[in-house]
């Protein structure tokens, strides 16, 4: 590579995308906005879960189960009603999600020492929130029996094993923050196919890349040129969502340097996907249709909202192949989880590896279009 | 001779059908974004990665080590030999949980002392970790009541029935198709016509429907019809591939279904009509297609977040979006066997929405080049 | 201008019902941008209206305006009898509309695009029919009737469009620079349907860049800087012209124009073929001077004449006064002339193929070092593909190419570090300012440092753009942004330059500064390698070669080719009815007649047997002739002449 034609492709690159309002605004709105609403608005946490209560025993025994469920957190009773028809209609109109049904004889036949069945009536129609709220149910009903076991026995209450549960990484399990950092690797992803796809095809469309094409830069130089003012940007661009970050009060346990290190890798990535893409598109509207298309299933497949190993195996050897996957990986990695690179090699490498694979053959695509 | 609308409609069918990248985009990406969707995006717990430290080795130790992969949730990967190698596992995300028992855990259940087993649980992906964290923690009170029976306590004295309505298997499959057919149709058909007004923007043949007899209303029609027939076919296609090939049971009326496609599809491609009037170039129709439909779609309608959970701003934003009154019609029916009498706020806002957008569009429409 | 008030007194006289339009005051302003301001038209009915001026002078607002879709912010103009902004609806439904944008739709056929107008202007099925029929056979697009229109070359979709907007029989027809980027075959066939369309009955209102086309109108208007500046008859624009054209023969020409440039600045000399033209103000001014001075200068005047002013020299007299310095001044550095001998640019049996298509097929020709080659022929013709393959950018499929030196095939990029390259559409950034381009393509070419602030300061003085370094390239007008494009492409110093269309869509006066240009590159030992459309270019270069369907089918000077080609001998007619005339001549057996400005030309074998011919058949049709003479063949007609025998020749291959 020539140095002086390098730094003048490059100084004019960085004009061009200086100078696009829309784009930096994109890119600022990419990095801050959806970033903020995705990661407060939203969560797959259970909490106060609308509840109707359908209590047919009216006893100290049956309000105390209810009080369980009330102070739990997980359950806020929103709705009373002694009538089973209703508690369908209130389920089916979805203004409760999760129905308690306490029958009559409750407290009479737990005196008896017979057991005492209660329904739990969750809508399914929201699976994952049903089997947690389930989960939580279930524990609150046997804290209920134990406490109830323990007084009809008259003893102490002791338990045979104490359970321990420590959740690491992210100890008050806070969707929020896995939500922020799948946000920032969402918007990296999208930063670096759309400015480079963008770059490319504009001048492909204005003509001005014939004009650039006979003169004696080279397509590697060309590619590098386009690239570095982006990366700069989109590191940069970093920083409002870091801040963002440290405000809801994501840890950083791991080292700042690596995360700009991965994002870089990363960054170069996604742009090798968009100048891929830009070498086959003829117009932005055909880069722009290619790259979303190719970008949706990529941004929401490589674990950044479900995670990866709960995909069939089909899908976990295609997101093998998507750096989102392993910059998600890295993400998590060292801010939640602390490690470094002993850890984190791995998925560098790969990123590195798709990186390469991906400019080579944009080079290759540019030159045979040349020569 | 055909009439204005006629003659409108009778252009653009033929312009599609030549038009590869529309029919792609129309017919086979959303039976890919099933496919990908219905069985990538789920919550379900099942077979996750456990290891177990156990530095007692007892009978009792194993019985309460058994427990776990025995529920069905757990597969067990690893059996960890040293303290140091807990984390590594965990960093590496080799297992999500690990169950560490002491070494007097058995000493101590014969002494009748409490005995304490610790679960550690990667929260870094908390959604599934607070699944992961509740099976737990049953699993172990299941081992706490079975100890207490087998101490001489009374039978349990309270159980939980849950049973979950509309989808008993908890299956996220199940709920998560129902509402892609509202995301797959908000995602490719406003694309598609934000792109077609603009398109003629662009290239300056809007200029000769500006001076021809043509109004705005009935141009607008003219390019909603074929569009909205399009998506309605796309809709048949997923619905038919989504309830075979997902083996999802379709419960209530499809006459009523295909009543709200008809309103949903129209509403859609008139979203996208919208966009492409009030914009002036292909970049820019796109990427508000994408703010707009396609990102607010998937993540703040209900299909995949719930929205009980977003703070209550964000609960009144998802309403500024139709996919989330569609994807509640779509799971009221396909679920839950609803009816109009219960889903009628829904069918009203939606067409309330599309009548908005139409109007909106015919009158932002204006046959000049400049304002 | 008195002129203008005999005009518009003329125009008062007549009854209102016959005027087609009447603008008063109008004006349009964009933000702070004033386009369009205090204009005042009528036209009547049955007139060819013509609107020009250089770029950005207002003329595709103007036309906006009256075809009811853009509201004036100033002023009222009734069209066709409605109200421009309160009864557009109406208004739009009765005109014809062609913008100067493609407006087709691509992906559908030519007769599918005729039906789709036809039904936006219901037009009723037995005369939709006939219509198609007639305006398809006409444009000569008859043949082509399935072809989807983005698969129609660039002349071939003018056409089409033009037969859109006649679909419904318009009363008014607003043409919106039509015919720009399309070559001199296909403009006469769009000239011819415009005709067709005027014996109708049909008024036409049209802006254009070409000077040719203005002579055939009625009545002309000049806009510049959105206001009007004259509006006259093209004769008597002509004749209101003050002072008089002279005709200079001189040897060597480009130090006889130098020294003019110099002497006479006001008189804005140029070169007219192998002569030059210029302007002297004063009408009895002496023409004795003249010789004087260029004989000082050691400069041969072979012969001197007045000559009658074309409506371009109208052009370029009335705006010149407005705009900068025809040339830039000699800057202090004086680029070293380069070596004469030897040849630029060998081609030996160039082919390219695309698919089964062959666009460039056994294409042979070369170019001396210093020549200005013109590469002239229809639009899809191949000139873009051969210059593409020239220029390195795409590789031959087989046969040889040399360009200064160096094979294009094994040795790219020795050879763009060579050439300048300008494509069809000025291809700078719009989004960096003027020293920001320069500084750009300076660098990308690897000017050294060292030349770099010279090179830039002799790049600005070319472009006319000195101390606007700081300008976003967006704002220039087109002129402007053609000669900083040129000036771009030879920044470096190249020995070759490939100019693909340069001057498209280009007023005259900037036109004429372009080729100034050309020929100081020229003068200075850089080969310059030029597509144009432009028949009056053509006459510039040194050598054309003429390019038909991927072969070369004509290849010499100008003479050379005028001589090889016996295509028979030229007659000018100037009667008083043209269009009715060229009706007379349309199907008349050895007589191949068409417009010349508001003349016919009227091409024969022998000039002294068809006059008597001509004369007696214009009289039985009572037409009244002011005069016929015999002038020598236009390029353009020998241009067309050889296409025509190569079309004859592959008919009777095929047959």
């Amino acid at each position: 590579m020539n140095r002086a034609r390098l730094a003048a492709v490059l100084r004019k690159e960085l004009i061009q995308l200086l100078r696009d309002r829309i784009m930096l605004f994109l890119i600022l709105y990419i990095y801050t906005a959806d970033v903020l609403m995705c990661t407060f608005a939203l969560s797959f946490d259970v909490r106060n879960l609308p509840t109707a209560v359908a209590d047919f025993d009216r006893s100290a025994d049956s309000q105390r189960l209810i009080d369980g469920f009330g102070a739990s957190g997980y359950f806020s009773i929103e709705h009373w009603t002694t009538r089973e028809a209703e508690l369908g209609g209130l389920l089916n109109r979805g203004e409760a999600l999760a129905a308690l049904v306490i029958p009559p004889g409750f407290s009479r036949r737990q005196a008896a020492g017979e057991a005492a069945a209660v329904q739990l009536l969750l809508d399914g129609s929201n699976a994952n929130t049903a089997s947690v709220a389930q989960g939580y149910a279930q524990r609150i009903a046997q804290d209920y029996a134990l406490e109830r076991a323990q007084r009809a026995a008259g003893q102490p209450a002791r338990l045979a094993v104490e359970h321990r549960p420590r959740i690491w990484y992210n100890s008050e399990l806070k969707y929020a923050y896995f939500m922020l950092l799948s946000m920032i690797a969402v918007a990296g992803m999208l930063v670096g196919v759309i400015t480079a796809a963008a770059g490319i095809v504009r001048e492909k469309e204005s003509g001005t890349i014939e004009q650039m094409l006979v003169t004696p830069v080279r397509p590697a130089e060309m590619i590098a040129a386009k690239m570095l003012p982006t990366l700069l940007v989109g590191l940069t661009a970093l920083f409002p969502s870091l801040l963002i970050a440290a405000w809801v009060g994501v840890p950083l346990r791991g080292s700042l340097a690596l995360f700009f290190l991965f994002s870089a890798v990363f960054l170069v990535s996604s742009m090798g996907i968009g100048i891929l893409v830009a070498t086959f598109a003829e117009t932005l509207q055909q880069a722009l249709l290619m790259s979303f298309f190719a970008l949706f299933p990529i941004l929401f497949l490589s674990g950044t909202l479900v995670p990866v190993e709960s995909m069939p195996w089909v899908l976990q050897y295609l997101a093998e192949l998507s750096p989102l996957t392993h910059y998600m990986e890295a993400l998590l990695g060292i801010f939640l989880k602390g490690v470094g690179l002993e850890v984190l090699w791995h998925p560098l490498a790969i990123i590195a590896l798709i990186s390469a694979t991906l400019l080579a053959l944009s080079i290759w695509r540019l030159r045979r279009r040349i020569g | 001779m055909r009439g204005l609308i006629g003659a409108v409609i009778w252009k653009e069918v033929r312009e599609i059908r030549r038009d590869p990248v529309t029919i792609w985009v129309a017919a086979v990406l959303p039976l890919i974004m099933l496919y990908l969707f219905g069985v990538a995006l789920s919550l379900d717990v099942k077979d996750a990665a456990f290891a177990v430290y156990d530095e007692d080795g007892s009978a009792e130790s194993r019985a309460l080590a058994e427990a776990f992969p025995n529920s069905g949730y757990f597969r067990r990967t690893h059996d960890i030999r040293a303290q140091r190698e807990i984390g590594e596992r965990l960093d590496r995300g080799q297992a999500r949980l690990v169950l560490v028992i002491p070494e007097d855990f058995s000493a101590k259940l014969a002494r009748g002392e409490t005995a304490a087993v610790q679960t550690l649980v990667d929260g870094s992906f908390s959604a599934t970790a607070m699944v992961i964290a509740g099976y737990a923690a049953a699993i172990v009170q299941d081992y706490n009541l079975a100890q207490l029976r087998r101490g001489g306590a009374p039978p349990v004295p309270v159980t939980l029935e849950s049973r979950a309505w509309f989808n008993a298997p908890l299956k996220s499959v199940n709920y998560i198709v129902p509402g892609l057919f509202g995301v797959i149709l908000m995602a490719f058909p406003p694309l598609l016509t934000a792109l077609a007004v603009v398109r003629e923007k662009e290239a300056g043949s809007v200029q000769q429907i500006f001076v021809s007899p043509i109004r705005p209303w009935q141009f607008i029609a003219g390019k909603m019809v074929p569009y909205a027939a399009i998506a309605f076919l796309e809709m048949l296609m997923i619905l038919v591939a989504g309830l075979w090939g997902f083996g999802i049971p379709f419960r209530g009326s499809l006459a009523l279904f295909l009543l709200a496609t008809t309103i949903y599809v129209f509403c859609t491609v008139g979203l996208g009509l919208l966009i492409s009037t009030v914009t002036r170039s292909q970049l820019v129709a796109m990427l508000f297609a994408l703010i707009l439909t396609l990102m607010p779609s998937f993540l703040f309608s209900g299909f995949l977040f719930p929205i009980f959970t977003m703070p209550e701003m964000m609960q009144w934003y998802t309403y500024l979006f139709p996919a989330r009154y569609f994807i509640d019609i779509s799971r009221g029916i396909v679920m839950k066997d609803v009816g109009i009498e219960i889903l009628w706020p829904q069918f009203a806002a939606l067409l309330a929405y599309t009548a908005a957008v139409f109007a909106a569009a015919t009158r932002l429409f204006r046959k000049k080049v400049a304002a | 201008m008195a002129g203008e008030v005999v005009g518009t007194a003329l125009i008062m006289n007549t009854p209102a019902a016959d005027q087609v339009i009447v603008a008063e005051g109008l004006g349009r302003r964009y933000g702070r941008h004033t386009a369009v301001t205090g204009l005042d038209l009528k036209v009547r009915r049955g007139e060819v209206f013509g609107l020009l001026g250089s770029d950005g002078a207002g003329k595709t607002t103007t036309l906006q305006i009256l075809a009811g879709i853009l509201n004036p912010s100033a002023g009222r103009a009734t069209v066709l009898g409605y109200d421009c902004v309160r009864e557009a609806a109406s208004l739009t439904a009765r005109l014809g509309y062609m913008s100067q944008s493609f407006s087709l739709y691509g992906r559908l056929s030519v007769d599918e695009n005729l039906e789709f107008f036809a039904d936006l202007h219901r037009v009723p099925e037995p005369q939709r029919q006939a219509r198609k029929t007639r305006l398809l056979e006409f444009a000569r697009l008859a043949p082509h009737r399935d072809r989807p229109a983005r698969f129609l070359s660039g002349g071939m979709q003018k056409k089409l469009a033009l037969c859109c907007a006649l679909i419904h029989e318009p009363e008014l027809l607003v043409l919106d620079e039509p015919t720009t980027g399309v070559d001199p075959v296909s403009r006469r066939e769009f000239w011819n349907i415009l005709y067709q369309a005027l014996t109708q009955g049909t008024t036409i209102v049209v802006s254009t860049p070409y000077m040719d086309e203005a002579e055939r109108c009625t009545r002309v208007a000049l806009l510049h800087e959105g206001r009007l500046i004259a509006c006259d008859a093209p004769s008597r624009l002509r004749a209101q012209m003050p002072g008089r054209m002279l005709e200079l023969r001189a040897r060597p020409q480009r130090r006889a124009l130098a020294v003019l440039e110099e002497a006479l600045p006001r008189s804005r000399p140029y070169v007219f073929g192998d002569t030059l033209h210029l302007h002297q103000e004063e009408s009895p001014a002496p023409a004795a001077p003249l010789p004087d001075l260029l004989a000082a200068r050691g400069i041969a005047v072979e012969q001197i004449r007045p000559v009658a002013p074309s409506l371009e020299d109208v052009f370029v007299t009335r705006l010149a006064g407005t705009a900068p310095p025809a040339a830039p001044p000699a800057t202090a550095e004086a680029p070293p002339v380069r070596e004469r001998t030897g040849l630029a640019v060998e081609v030996e049996d160039l082919t390219v193929r695309f698919g089964d298509f062959t666009a460039v097929d056994r294409v042979g020709f070369s170019v001396r070092r210093g020549e200005i080659f013109g590469f002239l022929g229809p639009n899809g013709s191949g000139k873009t593909t051969t210059i593409r393959i020239l220029c390195g950018l795409l590789a031959p499929s087989a046969g040889r190419a040399r360009v200064a030196g160096y094979d294009v095939r094994h040795e790219p990029l020795a050879v763009k570090a060579r050439i300048g390259y300008m494509s069809q559409r000025f291809s700078l950034y719009d989004d960096l300012t003027v020293g920001e381009n320069l500084e750009f393509f300076a660098g990308a070419y690897g000017v050294p440092r060292a030349r770099l602030a010279a090179r830039r300061n002799w790049a600005l003085a070319l472009a006319g753009l000195e101390g606007e370094e700081g300008r976003p390239t967006r704002g220039l007008s087109g002129g402007f942004k053609q000669r900083l494009a040129l000036a771009c492409a030879v920044l470096h110093e190249p020995e070759v330059i490939f100019l693909d269309e340069p001057t498209a869509g280009v007023d005259p006066l900037s036109r004429r500064r372009f080729w100034e240009l050309i020929y100081r590159l020229s003068d200075q030992g850089v080969t310059v390698f030029v597509t144009t459309h432009y028949m009056d270019e053509a006459e510039h270069c040194h050598t054309l070669g003429l390019l038909y369907n991927g072969r070369l089918i004509a290849l010499g000077t100008p003479e050379e080719l005028r001589a090889g080609m016996r295509a028979g001998e030229m007659l000018e007619l100037e009667c008083d009815q043209p269009i009715a005339a060229l009706a007379l001549f349309q199907d008349a057996p050895g007589i191949r007649a068409s417009f010349f400005g508001d003349r016919l030309h009227l091409l024969v074998d022998d000039a002294e047997a068809a006059r008597a011919q001509i004369l007696a058949r214009l009289q039985r049709a009572g037409h009244r002739v002011h005069h016929v003479e015999r002038v020598p063949l236009g390029i353009e007609d020998v241009f067309i002449a050889f296409i025509e025998m190569e079309q004859a020749r592959r008919a009777a291959e095929a047959a």
